[in-house]
């Protein structure tokens, strides 16, 4: 089936099965390997991606989840102004520790100072409720989206 | 396998007449779960997330109307609910966790049945109706009839459910409640949940509902208890008489994630301290 979207704010159009999970079709069509599989079940969030500007996991969605729709990936977003600043301060707080499940990590994160953007440590514990780090290096996680709330306003 | 997807809502009716073995992916948070457990084989999937008409909150008349494929993140944030119903609004806040509450709809966390379903305790305390629909005719079902067992329901194959019906002043008047009871804040599946909602007038408390869900073999109402509680001050509540009817309604398990003693104990808890709040 042929299916339409928008990837990284370029069309796109694909023959694909419309049930391949739309992780596979960004890593295997797309080449695109920022989005990674953990759980496979929705719960880790390794495979978070932005579909219409909200945050989900890919790996329990399908191909025909993103027909017509915009679909962002750690790759498109952290070009924009906002991915970098964010990208820096996960860098300038050391927050990064294997990397596994940092790409899921920033896009709940750009999600959460584009939409949000308050300096809120409970607000921004419940917006990266759905990302899980295995290296449990949460704090340093939090220190980052705190000090990106600050320099972007 | 096959896939659909329908062109329009009467194409959906006109499909889900005619195939006998199916699967409506909508959200797709559970499906795809199943797919790849193996727990469904060779699904005949027939696509519905992109029909408008199963989608969106609006009001009519004494009613609010919740179209089944409204995803946990639009109804958190819509006004209407925020408005007229926030106990659904404040209730759904540690649904799943924010990434599934984009995709996760409410029609489908129904439909899909589990006895830990989040939703479905918080719309039964609010005495929500089901519309469900086929090709020839639509009816409205109370949610707490809507379940026949595990994972059962009373809809035929050619039938979905298309709307969540909840009456705007549900809760008017009321005190609400509820409490999910999980390993975690996020991303848990209940061990015990339950909905409540209650109105006392000189200290009686005139009229209670309460929902539990994890502790059957689905979600449902405590209407023994609650007519034993109806009419009655907290003093004059014996607190026996609530363990022994529900013991008669409940019928809790030890799974993985708790065992019985602890989840009927829990459910005893959150019941006194609902009244006592």
């Amino acid at each position: 089936m042929k299916i339409s979207f928008t990837l990284n704010k370029e069309k796109v159009t694909i023959d694909v099965d419309p049930m391949k999970r739309l992780l596979d079709v960004l890593r295997e069509d797309f080449n695109l390997l920022g989005a990674k599989e953990s759980c496979g079940e929705g719960e880790c969030g390794a495979c978070t991606v932005l579909l219409n500007g909200k945050p989900v996991t890919s790996c329990i969605l399908n191909a025909i989840h993103a027909e017509g729709k915009e679909v962002e990936t750690v790759e498109g977003i952290s070009k924009t102004k906002l991915g970098k600043l964010i990208m820096d301060c996960f860098d300038e707080t050391n927050a990064v520790q294997c990397g596994f499940c940092f790409p899921g990590f920033f896009v709940s994160s750009y999600y959460y100072v584009k939409t949000d953007g308050e300096k809120d440590l409970m607000k921004i514990k419940r917006a990266l409720s759905g990302n899980i780090c295995r290296c449990t290096g949460y704090e340093k996680i939090f220190d980052s989206v705190m000090l990106a709330c600050e320099r972007s306003n | 396998m096959k896939f659909i997807k329908p062109k329009d809502i009467n194409n959906l009716y006109e499909i889900i007449d005619n195939i006998d073995r199916q699967y409506l992916l909508a959200g797709g948070t559970d499906i795809n779960v199943q797919i790849k457990n193996g727990i469904i084989r060779n699904p005949n999937i027939i696509y519905i997330n992109h029909l408008k008409e199963l989608s969106g909150i609006e009001e009519e008349n004494d009613s609010i109307l919740i179209g089944s494929t409204t995803s946990f993140k639009d109804i958190i944030d819509s006004r209407i609910i925020k408005r007229h119903i926030p106990l659904i609004h404040s209730s759904l806040q540690n649904f799943a966790s924010p990434l599934l509450q984009t995709s996760a709809t409410i029609g489908g966390n129904i439909a899909n049945g589990s006895p830990t379903a989040d939703v479905i305790p918080i719309l039964l305390a609010l005495d929500a109706k089901l519309e469900i629909c086929s090709k020839i005719s639509c009816r409205e079902v109370f949610l707490k009839d809507f379940f026949i067992g595990y994972k059962k329901n009373v809809m035929s194959n050619n039938e979905l459910i298309t709307k969540i019906i909840v009456a705007k002043n549900a809760e008017q008047k009321y005190q609400t409640f509820y409490k999910k009871v999980g390993s975690r804040n996020s991303l848990a599946i209940a061990k015990v949940a339950i909905a409540g909602l209650k109105k006392v007038e000189n200290e009686k408390i005139m009229n209670i509902k309460l929902a539990v869900g994890s502790l059957n073999e689905y979600p449902r109402r405590l209407f023994k208890v609650e007519e034993y509680i109806m009419g009655k001050t907290l003093i004059e509540i014996d607190f026996n008489k609530v363990n022994e009817y529900l013991q008669q309604e409940i019928t809790p398990i030890s799974d993985l994630r708790s065992d019985k003693e602890y989840r009927y104990h829990v459910c005893v808890n959150l019941i006194r301290t609902f009244l006592n709040e």
